[in-house]
């Protein structure tokens, strides 16, 4: 591949907002970020489209909004996609090599990941991603593929992510519409993980939850490895939506509210009296008692977050080294730090994101953490065009099956 | 109103028809029905085996055999199975005397079945019966020697039969999800074939407005050697007819109509309660258009029946001849090859390819063109170029919510309580009617708080994560 530097666009159309972020990737490996088209969303909920035309108004807005701050013209794109219906299983394919064959062959290898692939998946699903995590050679660990050595049985152990085939087809068919060619696509936390954790953050064992307007999206890496994704159909819409239904105001003084005053640390302190919303004279024209509010706002967060945590594997929490890695706008909600260490108790980040240049004011917000990490991935895909195959991975391994 | 007798008609009496189980898949398939409950007809099964006779529920049988095979089976040989049934041969006639339908149930290609159902056949048609003979072809890992015991007897069968409806093993993974068990799978296929006898039951014994015989069910089934299509729904509520239409287009004997188009004689029949109105059968009957040919034979039935109540059923049989039935060709996951027990020229009777049989029988959507489609792009991980559905796009729900529905796929045809959103639909048509008492935990929270106001989420499906609504606010879930 030529070393030259080279434009990856990633879009992530998510229930709050469309956003594109265009990044340099120059022949270093090193990222800068060109420009950002941002619009918020219609016909998203949940992080699914519900209403295509609505969606389509908003990407082209978007697009053409970062095609001017980036002063490139788009062609091709790495699409985040999210959704309840998108999960992550972990599966091993186990491979026993034929009498008289001491030494691991490629072909030994491929039969193994092929077995490990095939998750049962129900039939209108389809996979997103298969990334390989580790091999095994006769019970032993290998990070890389275990060709040439010595051993009975080989092991593959496989993330696979798969969601319904229609709703990520629609997906990919309205960015075609724009038209732009897709690339890829990723499902989102596993994006915004690229972004938010380095490898030694990986290897420790780093918990990363994306908790944006719709979905709340986590993926967890022990050992260097991804070992769970998901993603659970609730994110600061619902908060929004519970102040509406519990306070009875209207859904726009219900958003300010939250953004402005809410909190979801459940320190008693900070809940005393009450919050109010002034109009343009001045006047409270809003009175919520703080108590009502927070709680509101804690309780769903804190259900959310439980049920993240259910959602991990048993003892997988404990295996958390680095830490819990916090994005998405409903990250900002205040105290929210404190209430995902009362649930995990582990050390609570927010994600730096270092080796990107740009404009600083754009990266640092958590709310494009998906869309940044895509141009990350992007950059690792093209890198080693073999080893996390979204896409082009089986036609990749065709040529090199030796590859990993 | 002036009343006359149009009982010279050919009306069945419900008490003359005999359903009768032979051999292992016949015995399930009769306790299957008699679990169900048949309105007044009588069951009847023959086996060979003295232990399952001993332990079935069905209270008439008759011993195959018992001084040939001593109490034991036919151990897969028809000849064995068809000297069994030959000893027994005056019981049987005695028991299908003054039958004026019989239904014999088989499961071809082992000995029991195979062997004794073409005697059966013939007893029943000489003691002057009209014969339908139901038929479950035998997988195709079973090999080919099953297959062609199964393809013999078959020959025979559509011989000594009036109609002949044949249901192939092969297609059964496609009633049921890929997660659940095998049982499943075979209590599906036990239930399209007892839905069948039901709904032939209903329509050549109750009195129609436009009155189906048994003559038109056998210009729709075809001379017997040709390829069964059938499908049936039920529904009640507003859009009742739409709804019964695509449950009996989602049948996988129907692969959500497209069989149709190249039908040449399609009955319908029609069974509503008193309210059944005249619009709701043009309704159906428009929309049924779309899936036949302009010139084909539609042979129209309705019936007018108070014990319906509410709900609308609705029952298309069709045939096709030998070998015009192509199914997509479900491209095996596996690398390694399929084993391909029968070469090409032993498929006489069944037109699925033999070779298509997955290692995992994982496909549930009953449109091949789709299931396709999917398979594909699993082998290329996603195909971005796919093109969209050419069917309607049927929404599926969320994991969970296919297998609230198929652990509520009942054992009673229980009316449905609401109708239901084309996304469930995509599963064989009988499954359609839920139990509200096995839908654990995310039916009942629905039902709970109904009238809870969801704001923004108004109107959209509950968002069940694990038996809670997630669109409501814990803040007052928690409350409660």
């Amino acid at each position: 591949m030529a070393r030259r530097s080279k434009i990856h666009v990633g879009i992530e159309i998510g229930t709050s907002k469309t956003c594109l972020v265009v990044g340099e990737v120059k022949p270093d490996s090193a990222i800068k970020i060109l420009g950002i088209g941002e619009t918020k969303s219609a016909g998203v909920r949940k992080g699914e489209i519900f209403d295509y035309a609505q969606t389509r108004a908003c990407l082209s807005d978007a697009l053409a909004k970062a095609e001017d701050a980036a002063d490139v013209e788009i062609g091709s794109v790495y699409l985040a996609v999210t959704g309840a219906h998108i999960q992550g299983v972990n599966h091993r394919g186990t491979y026993r090599l034929p009498d008289g064959e001491p030494v691991v062959g490629p072909e030994h290898v491929e039969e193994a990941r092929t077995i490990a692939r095939e998750v049962h998946i129900p039939a209108d699903h389809v996979y997103i991603h298969p990334i390989i995590r580790n091999y095994w050679l006769d019970g032993l660990e290998h990070s890389t593929s275990p060709v040439g050595l010595f051993g009975k049985t080989v092991e593959a152990d496989f993330h696979v992510v798969h969601g319904i085939g229609t709703r990520i087809q629609n997906s990919i068919k309205l960015v075609r519409e724009m038209p732009l060619e897709v690339d890829d696509i990723v499902f989102s936390p596993i994006a915004t993980a690229q972004m938010a954790l380095n490898r030694d953050q990986r290897e420790r064992g780093a918990l990363v939850i994306d908790i944006g307007g719709g979905t709340t999206d986590y993926a967890l890496y022990i050992g260097g490895v991804i070992t769970a994704s998901g993603c659970i159909p609730v994110g600061g819409d619902h908060v929004t939506n519970d102040i509406h239904l519990v306070t009875n105001l209207p859904f726009s003084k219900a958003e300010q509210l939250k953004v402005t005053e809410g909190d979801a640390s459940g320190d008693p302190a900070r809940s005393v009296g009450t919050a109010r919303l002034h109009d343009d004279r001045g006047f409270a024209e809003v009175e919520v008692s703080r108590a009502v509010l927070n709680e509101t706002i804690r309780q769903r967060l804190e259900e959310t977050l439980r049920l993240v945590l259910r959602q991990l594997p048993d003892g997988a929490v404990e295996a958390i080294g680095a830490g819990v890695f916090l994005t998405g706008g409903t990250s900002l909600m205040r105290g929210f730090d404190e209430l995902a260490y009362q649930v995990f108790g582990r050390d609570i980040y927010r994600p730096e994101s270092p080796e990107i240049s740009g404009i600083q004011a754009s990266f640092r917000d958590p709310r494009y953490a998906t869309a940044i990490g895509l141009i990350r991935y992007a950059l690792i895909v093209e890198a080693e065009r073999v080893s996390p195959p979204g896409f082009f991975g089986r036609i990749a391994r065709m040529f090199w099956p030796l590859g990993n | 109103m002036i009343s006359h007798s149009r009982a010279s008609r050919q009306i069945v009496d419900p008490a003359s028809v005999k359903v009768i189980g032979i051999g292992g898949a016949g015995g399930n398939l009769l306790e299957r029905i008699a679990l169900d409950g048949m309105d007044a007809a009588g069951l009847l099964l023959l086996h060979a085996d003295a232990r399952v006779l001993a332990s079935c529920v069905i209270p008439e049988k008759i011993h195959l055999g018992k001084s040939l095979l001593k109490g034991l089976g036919a151990g897969g040989d028809p000849e064995l199975g068809e000297k069994a049934a030959l000893e027994v041969e005056a019981d049987l006639r005695r028991a299908m005397k003054g039958q004026q339908v019989i239904f014999v149930c088989v499961g071809l290609g082992g000995g029991t079945g195979s062997g004794a159902a073409p005697v059966a056949a013939r007893i029943a048609r000489e003691e002057g019966a009209f014969v339908i003979v139901l038929a479950t072809m035998p997988f195709a890992f079973e090999g080919k020697r099953r297959r062609e015991q199964a393809d013999v007897a078959i020959r025979e069968l559509s011989a000594l039969s009036d109609a002949l409806i044949t249901f192939d093993n092969n297609r059964m993974g496609e009633l049921v999800l890929a997660k659940q068990g095998a049982h499943d799978a075979f209590a599906a296929s036990d239930r399209i074939v007892c839905e069948s006898i039901r709904s032939i039951i209903r329509m050549v014994t109750r009195q129609g407005l436009i009155h189906l015989g048994l003559d038109e069910l056998m210009a729709a089934l075809g001379d017997g050697r040709s390829h069964c299509l059938f499908g049936c729904g039920t529904a009640e509520g507003k859009d009742r007819s739409s709804t019964v239409l695509r449950q009996a287009l989602a049948s996988p004997l129907l692969d959500q109509g497209t069989l149709l188009k190249k039908a040449d004689t399609v009955l319908v029949h029609l069974c509503g309660g008193e309210d059944l109105t005249l619009l709701e059968i043009e309704l159906i009957m428009q929309g049924l258009q779309k899936f036949v040919p302009v010139d084909s034979n539609l042979l129209f039935g309705a019936t007018v029946d108070p014990a319906m109540g509410p709900s609308l059923r609705l029952t298309l049989i069709s045939s096709l001849p030998e070998g015009s039935v192509e199914f997509a060709s479900r491209e095996s996951l596996a690398s390694a090859p399929a084993f391909e027990p029968s070469p090409p020229e032993s498929r006489e009777r069944e037109v699925e390819p033999i070779f298509e049989l997955d290692r995992t029988p994982v496909v549930t959507q009953p449109s091949p063109p789709v299931e396709a489609d999917l398979f594909a792009a699993r082998s290329v991980e996603l195909d971005l170029a796919a093109e969209p559905d050419r069917f309607e796009s049927f929404d599926a729900p969320a994991e969970e919510h296919h297998l609230e529905q198929e652990a509520a796929a009942p054992l009673k045809p229980a009316v449905s309580t609401k109708p239901w959103k084309k996304s469930a639909d995509s599963q064989a048509g009988e499954q359609q009617k839920v139990k509200l008492t096995v839908k654990a935990s995310g039916a009942q929270s629905e039902l709970s708080l109904d009238s809870v106001p969801r704001g923004r989420f108004e109107g959209e499906n509950p968002n069940v994560f694990e038996g809670e609504d997630l669109d409501l606010p814990p803040f007052l879930r928690k409350k409660k």
